[in-house]
């Protein structure tokens, strides 16, 4: 289809070539000693800095990591193999650095920012350092601003602000990925960038996850940064740095970013391996020392920022896969002591059904009430949900015994079987905040007690349809006022009773 | 462009012990006033003994020969050819069993005397051989430019092409043909992928 014209190219070439500068170009220089696993020792280069660029013959990227007296440790982000002892090491001059920008959004990069995606090259101008000091205590203000998952049981009750780290932790196959995919697809109109950072996953998954952001139109605002389990340990060590300096441009710019990163065990196996082939010390699980700091000065840099510079944000949501439900292991505390808060994942709950799995009562969220609209704060919706559903669960296990229950108990039953099952949500099916607080609210003020609990879900999408259809005006005024005012509770009551009377016709 | 300096059995933990020694025989050298001669004596030792006999070498080094029998031998070989110092030096570091170090030893004292001096050691590469009004010059343009008395050693490595490639310590400076050109052609095909990017851009417009 597209034709070139040779001569056009040609003088192209032309322009360049009498154009051509000339200078001499100096270079710091060193020899490869030794190589392998992803790293090389290199002699020379005596002038290098921790953290810069290098470059080896076959044009494969290096970070300088270990300083030593006679000899400095390069990891290699890319290809080790073609390496050989003796090769000559250029200095780059700069520290590793990432292309950034709206030319990286809607693309699948490596953590160099390479595209992997087959759409041509990455156009962008600006580059951000990989490694970057996060704000002071001068460039931050509290957290204040919702970031809506759309999962009705985390907006209501451990809700994520604009600038806040919560933790996903869970064994495998618990829905962590689910959580956090279901959370970039309701950013969809929230105009929140954001940055999915795949470390040692296999290629498969990712491949999966790109297809359903795909599907759902979320790769417009969404960019994948890509080490998976076959990328050498320094490339998936990095892709979490790199994600964050793609995602900080946005947040420097006074605009908002989410960034996940699945996972960081994975990440911290392998600084790990490099850590050990580099013969820094280990220490507990063989990890090093400064295991604790890789992670901390990583999720240090998401945060909201002050007015002054900008007021943009940036919010994380790093992964951490446990062993069989292991908390106490040395990277789940770490990072739980790191982050805000964190959302616990159960393969129990999963398998009985309830999806999102979260347990209820040990995920918390440090920012609470402040990341909340008013309308979802509000004592009758996720008010005292928490501490409702916490007694609900004793008295469940209580029930449990198979003891008559009273009249009184056995309605406070009923309401929690029906909460618990108003909370369960199927994946990639977020909800938008009025739709949760009405069905909340339609909940926790007793609408749903004579429904059958089988019909308790169909009673959810038909309501909120109906809703829709027939009061929109009530949704928009919710939406707008985000407080439930003592008239809207009043309209939203009417709404729920009208809409009632023909459901349980229909059901009967 | 510019080969990869070998390294044989080049050891960064040789080369810190090394360091260790060097600064020893330079300290003793320097107060009997003879350094440049023992820097001289060590290494025509290397050149003209160690790699020329490689079985004498392979016999200093081995650990199987005790430590006292290496001292008589060098006694034997070299009383005569050597400077007291230098001998002595040798023994010292025979005593503790340090002779496979003698190279690393050597390149350090070198190193380190000559930054004593105010030298610098450059290392020129040209493609074609240079004469001596030539390397004059080059030596003190050089040693003008760095602010250090230079010491020059040229290598003829017809790779460049043309032009000069300079070696201060890890620092290069690449002023050759082959240097230029390369570096011309990555200029260029950045320009050229950049320009038919831009004009692949006007196509799916119209």
């Amino acid at each position: 289809m597209t034709k070139f014209n040779a001569a056009e190219i040609a003088s192209v070439i032309q322009a360049e070539i009498e154009n051509y500068q000339d200078a001499i170009r100096v270079e710091e220089v060193g020899t490869v000693l030794e190589v392998g696993d992803g790293i090389a020792r290199v002699y020379g280069l005596s002038n290098v800095m921790a953290g810069e660029m290098v470059q080896f013959p076959t044009g494969a990227i290096g970070m300088a990591f270990n300083l030593e007296e006679n000899s400095v440790g390069v990891t290699i982000l890319g290809d080790y193999l073609k390496i050989q002892e003796g090769d000559e090491v250029k200095a780059l001059g700069k520290l590793l650095s990432v292309p950034v920008g709206d030319a990286v959004i809607g693309r699948v990069v490596d953590p160099l920012g390479i595209p992997l995606d087959g759409k041509g090259p990455i156009a962008s101008s600006e580059n951000r350092p990989v490694e970057f000091m996060a704000p002071g205590v001068a460039g931050r203000q509290p957290v204040k601003e919702p970031l809506q998952t759309g999962i009705k049981a985390i907006d209501a009750m451990t809700p994520i602000g604009r600038g806040q780290r919560e933790l996903i932790i869970g064994d495998r196959k618990t829905g962590k990925t689910t959580i956090a995919i279901d959370t970039i697809l309701n950013q969809r109109h929230s105009g929140v960038k954001c940055f999915y950072v795949a470390i040692g996953q296999k290629d498969s998954s990712v491949r999966n996850t790109i297809k359903v952001l795909e599907e759902h139109g979320a790769m417009d605002y969404t960019t994948v940064v890509m080490a998976g389990a076959s990328a050498p340990a320094p490339l998936q060590y990095v892709a979490p740095y790199a994600g964050t300096a793609m995602a900080e441009y946005f947040t420097y710019k006074g605009e908002h970013a989410l960034i996940v990163y699945d996972d960081l065990s994975k990440q911290a196996v392998a600084y790990r391996q490099m850590s050990l082939l580099m013969r820094r010390p280990p220490g507990r699980e063989a990890f090093p020392g400064d295991v604790f700091y890789c992670h901390s000065r990583l999720l240090e840099r998401s945060a909201k920022l002050s007015n002054e510079r900008g007021a943009g944000s940036l919010t994380s949501l790093p992964i951490i896969e446990t062993l069989e439900g292991e908390v106490s292991a040395y990277i789940p505390t770490n990072v739980i002591s790191i982050t805000d808060g964190q959302i616990y994942l159960q393969p129990d709950l999963f398998f009985k059904g309830i999806r999102p799995a979260m347990n209820v009562g040990i995920s918390v969220s440090r920012v609470g009430g402040a990341a909340q609209i008013k309308a979802m704060k509000d004592k009758q919706v996720a008010g005292g949900l928490r501490l409702a559903l916490a007694a609900f669960r004793e008295l469940e296990a209580f029930a449990q015994l198979g003891t008559d229950l009273d009249a009184a108990t056995q309605s406070r039953l009923d309401r929690g079987y029906r909460m618990v099952e108003l909370l369960k949500q199927p994946q990639y099916q977020p909800l938008e905040v009025v739709d949760q607080v009405m069905i909340i609210y339609a909940g926790n003020t007793g609408s749903l007690d004579d429904i059958p609990l089988a019909r308790v879900r169909d009673f959810e999408t038909e309501f909120l349809q109906y809703v829709r259809d027939l009061k929109g005006d009530l949704r928009t005024q919710i939406l707008e006022k985000k407080e439930l005012t003592p008239e809207l509770k009043t309209a939203l009551t009417e709404a729920i009773n009208h809409f009632k009377a023909t459901f349980v016709k229909q059901v009967k | 462009m510019a080969k990869p300096r070998s390294t044989p059995n080049f050891d960064p933990a040789r080369q810190r012990l090394g360091t260790v020694y060097a600064k020893a025989l330079l300290g003793a050298s320097e107060q009997a006033g003879q350094t440049e001669l023992v820097l001289e004596e060590l290494g025509a030792l290397i050149s003209d003994v160690l790699n020329k006999l490689p079985d004498f070498d392979e016999a200093l080094q081995t650990p199987r020969i005790p430590p006292e029998e290496k001292v008589q031998l060098l006694e034997r070989v070299f009383a005569a050819r050597l400077t007291p110092l230098t001998l002595n030096f040798l023994k010292v570091v025979a005593q503790h069993e340090r002779l496979d170090c003698l190279r690393a030893i050597e390149r350090a004292a070198r190193l380190r005397y000559n930054e004593m001096r105010n030298r610098v050691e450059v290392l020129v590469q040209s493609a074609a051989p240079l004469n001596n009004q030539l390397r004059g010059t080059i030596a003190a343009k050089l040693g003008k430019m760095l602010g250090r008395e230079v010491v020059l050693t040229t290598e003829v490595n017809p790779d460049l092409l043309g032009g000069l490639l300079v070696r201060v310590g890890d620092t290069v400076y690449d002023g050759s043909l082959a240097g230029k050109l390369k570096q011309m052609q990555a200029v260029t095909l950045e320009q050229t992928t950049h320009a038919i990017r831009e004009s692949l851009a006007r196509f799916s417009l119209t």
